[in-house]
């Protein structure tokens, strides 16, 4: 069972369950720096002459059906796209399986539920590849169509959250029987360790846009840290009269990182573990309402300042799953309002902005844990023989982000290295780019079944979601805004020419 | 083990109110002034160097 799973069930968690939920989500970690590594290494064949990932499957917009699918390489033009769907299934399913294994999943019920998931996240994917959803205007005439929703192919990933809710709000019997597989957390992670070089990449082409971009992205520790998280915690403790069990994971949960820093909180304060399994259940429901809400805000009010909308993004929405995903939502939308008025920007930077935005605000979670583990026992609740060791800081420490760091710093520094050899790595970063869509994809999808909304209304969630509507709503999200716009207004993604 | 329900919770934190110790207050307050300087220091040093 995925740790967002058995998280959004809190009622029938038991105490070392809850303690077990901690250890796998490092171990989920690992595995997605592991998994992401793999892609990114064999996709890196192609710089010694080794097409290793060219028969994956791509998708493009499309008005004849017949004509969506193809291998991503040219290389292996004349394999069937079936074939190379039914390769690239077959083998995310064998490096998955690995990684179920590792987890201590039932490998038959997780083949069962990864074979669903594959089959209706790529049928979204195709179906918001067609034409009339996904053209951008400039696009028409080639495609010879009157009129489009102009959305981008990305657009399949609103499809597929949509039909993941659909299916964990109505169809509970089947939202069951693909548990196993729904692990967003895992598929975030992975796709986020293979978008490092994706992102190393576009810093290749502008250094000095992505040097700007890094060092404004640390302002958003200052923001999440300092300024959200003791507001929150005032607001619970003060109006709504929390205890300092609850009000410290709530706080770190609406403010920092959703589940990650709610589980780091709790732990560091040694709150009963259902205290920050209810706040994740509960983070997870609202970053789906973010996720389905501020992309089109941002697309309609901030189109004009992608990357302010891009930094809004990683700082107002909850969770890493559901942040990076309204990235990529508000980078196609705003591409797309773009488009339409003659201005063609380089895909990536919006969600190369979002991302580093939130893996910023990531790294600090295991330091900020370890503050408050040393005020707690040593000024708020004094216990004998509490010692808080430096350690835990790197226990706490996400380490999906070390895959991130890698696979960017590896892409920069052959480029560095060796100019001619950008346009091979590129080549290869496309291919690895085929699973960071489909992890993405996946991600969208689970995140949808998982998110329970009638929760939400369950006797006594009541007071715990006013908390989080208050501050999310009347407070972060406009404080985000306002320092999205001091420190990312009048920087623009690089124009594509021609 | 029973897990303590929502409701009981709520109930519990009722009865037994926890008020806001002085070193929270603090924490509270200085962790925010401290964001707010920094920010306007940040906020600063970006215009400079933009």
């Amino acid at each position: 069972m995925s740790i967002l799973t058995r998280l959004t069930k809190p009622e029938t968690t038991s105490q070392p369950e809850a303690i077990a939920i901690v250890r796998t989500r490092l171990t989920e970690d690992w595995l997605a720096v592991w998994i992401g590594l793999f892609v990114f290494v064999l996709s890196l064949g192609l710089l010694f002459g080794t097409d290793v990932l060219g028969w994956s499957i791509t998708t493009s917009v499309w008005t004849s059906p017949a004509k969506a699918l193809a291998p991503a390489s040219k290389a292996y033009a004349t394999l069937q796209p079936a074939l190379s769907l039914v390769a690239t299934y077959l083998f995310l399913l064998a490096i998955l399986l690995v990684a179920a294994k590792f987890l201590g999943a039932n490998l038959r019920r997780f083949t069962l539920g990864f074979t669903v998931l594959f089959v209706l996240s790529y049928a979204c994917w195709f179906l918001g590849s067609w034409a009339y959803i996904a053209a951008t205007p400039d696009k028409r005439p080639a495609l010879k169509i009157p009129w489009s929703l102009s959305l981008t192919n990305e657009s399949g990933f609103i499809i597929a959250l949509i039909l993941g809710l659909l299916i964990g709000n109505l169809l509970p019997g089947m939202s069951r029987a693909l548990k196993e597989a729904i692990r967003p957390e895992l598929y975030i992670k992975t796709a986020i360790v293979i978008l490092g070089g994706f992102l190393g990449i576009a810093a290749l082409e502008q250094r000095q846009l992505a040097t700007s971009v890094i060092l404004r992205g640390i302002c958003a520790i200052v923001e999440a840290y300092l300024i959200y998280w003791p507001i929150v915690y005032f607001v619970s403790r003060r109006y709504f009269g929390f205890s300092r069990e609850w009000a410290a994971p709530l706080a770190s949960g609406i403010s920092i990182c959703g589940v990650s820093a709610a589980i780091a909180t709790g732990s560091a304060i040694r709150a009963r573990p259902i205290v920050p399994i209810m706040v994740s259940s509960l983070v997870v429901v609202f970053a789906v309402i973010e996720l389905m809400v501020l992309p089109f805000a941002a697309q309609h009010y901030l189109s004009g300042q992608p990357l302010v909308a891009a930094a809004w993004m990683g700082l107002a929405v909850k969770t890493d799953g559901a942040a990076v995903a309204s990235g990529a939502i508000t980078d196609s939308l705003i591409r797309a309002k773009a488009a339409a008025s003659g201005v063609v920007f380089q895909p990536g930077w919006i969600l190369g902005v979002c991302t580093t935005v939130k893996v910023f605000i990531d790294v600090f979670i295991g330091v900020w844990a370890f503050i408050l583990a040393w005020i707690w026992s040593s000024k708020i609740e004094r216990r004998q023989g509490d010692q808080v060791r430096f350690v835990e800081i790197w226990q706490r420490f996400p380490k999906f982000i070390l895959g991130y760091v890698a696979t960017f710093l590896i892409v920069l520094g052959i480029g560095i290295a060796s100019p001619a050899l950008v346009p091979k790595i590129k080549a290869a970063m496309g291919q690895a780019n085929v699973f960071r869509s489909i992890f993405f994809l996946m991600t969208f999808f689970a995140i949808g079944v998982m998110s329970n909304f009638r929760r939400l209304w369950q006797e006594g969630f009541a007071k715990l979601a006013a908390v989080y509507v208050l501050c999310l709503f009347g407070y972060i999200i406009w404080v985000g805004l306002l320092i999205s716009w001091l420190f990312f207004h009048g920087v623009f993604p690089p124009i594509v020419k021609g | 083990m029973s897990e303590p329900r929502m409701t009981e919770e709520l109930e519990r934190m009722k009865t037994e109110y926890e008020p806001l110790l002085p070193i929270e207050r603090k924490l509270i307050w200085c962790t925010f002034g401290s964001g707010v300087v920094l920010l306007a220091i940040l906020v600063l040093i970006s215009r400079a160097f933009s």
